[in-house]
């Protein structure tokens, strides 16, 4: 096999992430289920959150796609891709199926005004979702490198020790079917890493976008914790350039 | 009662989209890998509904249980429900 480009940064990055999974926010879920259980408030909360944040990789996906031209990258990447958007989606339908089985909402409409499942722009899922819709304007490879091994890495191991942790069957089998999911939308990010990040801005760039898309992932977990919890949600912390105009 | 023949089903969805805006919310996907398109027969309530069977492209991936019938194109009374 011919040595790829980008393989070293590709492993870099994900090397990084990985030694960060085990320490975000959602670690204080993971220990509240595994030690007392959640109970039906949090679980539904948990649950609203994460549809929340699925349904809007529409929005997210849908930008990127508008940023792809013919031939710019070969048929394997969008493939991808949209394989990627497929998972997201069936991920998104998990949890509303969830939602829905254990009576949290009525309907499907009935999602958008619920107080767990809503959206709102003054919110940490908003300033992440944002985030990500902005890589739009970047290339395909650096805002897949951002994604996938950045956030998705972080979401892969928490994903794996709440269904550990958690006794109720029907969210460990949510978590759990979506992990080989997850497992190679990391893989597609390496991947695409390894073979077409080879200019050393690309890899600067990408060093830039997986710190940004996992900063602002963390932020929204953060939120989802302080809500499944019950704590006051817990500020960000402030940009460190103020911008005046 | 209904359900998924996987051999023929193409996982399109149309079932699931059509269940869920008439709120019947029978269709669900499978806590499995391959996240199948499964029919839970508590909540379907065919023959009263047979919207699924209007909107599935696979011929064959919808059979009654009971008979083993394939309702992929919709038989005639189906249109009549």
């Amino acid at each position: 096999m011919r040595d790829l480009p980008g393989k070293a940064l590709a492993q870099e990055l994900a090397a990084a992430s990985q030694a960060e999974a085990r320490a975000t926010p959602m670690e204080d879920v993971i220990a509240k289920a595994a030690n007392d259980g959640l109970d039906t408030t949090a679980t539904h909360r948990l649950v609203g959150r994460l549809w929340a944040l699925e349904r809007m990789f529409y929005y997210i996906y849908g930008g990127w796609g508008q940023g792809l031209e013919m031939n710019d990258f070969p048929p394997s990447v969008k493939y991808l891709f949209s394989k990627q958007i497929v998972d997201e989606s069936t991920h998104e339908m998990l949890y509303m199926d969830l939602l829905l089985k254990k009576g949290f909402i009525a309907n499907q409409k009935a999602a958008f005004a619920d107080p767990a499942c809503g959206f709102r722009v003054n919110s940490s899922l908003a300033y992440y979702i944002f985030s990500l819709r902005n890589l739009a304007t970047y290339p395909h490879t650096i805002r897949i490198a951002a994604l996938n091994l950045g956030p998705k890495i972080l979401e892969l191991a928490w994903t794996e020790a709440l269904a550990a942790a958690t006794d109720d069957p029907e969210l460990k089998g949510a978590f759990e079917s979506q992990i080989v999911e997850n497992r190679s939308h990391v893989n597609m990010g390496r991947r695409i890493v390894e073979e077409f990040i080879s200019k050393p801005v690309d890899a600067e760039l990408a060093h830039w976008a997986v710190g940004i898309a996992k900063r602002d992932y963390c932020r929204y977990l953060q939120e989802v914790a302080d809500i499944v919890l019950d704590r006051p949600l817990t500020a960000p912390t402030p940009p460190r350039v103020r911008v005046l105009d | 009662m209904l359900k998924v023949d996987h051999q023929r089903c193409t996982e399109c969805r149309m079932c699931y989209i059509v269940c869920r805006e008439l709120d019947i919310n029978a269709v669900y996907v499978a806590h499995e890998p391959l996240h199948r398109i499964e029919i839970d027969p508590v909540a379907c309530t065919y023959p009263g509904c047979t919207a699924c069977l209007m909107y599935c492209p696979a011929a064959g991936s919808i059979v009654e249980v009971e008979t083993g019938r394939s309702v992929v194109p919709p038989p005639l009374e189906a249109w009549q429900a």
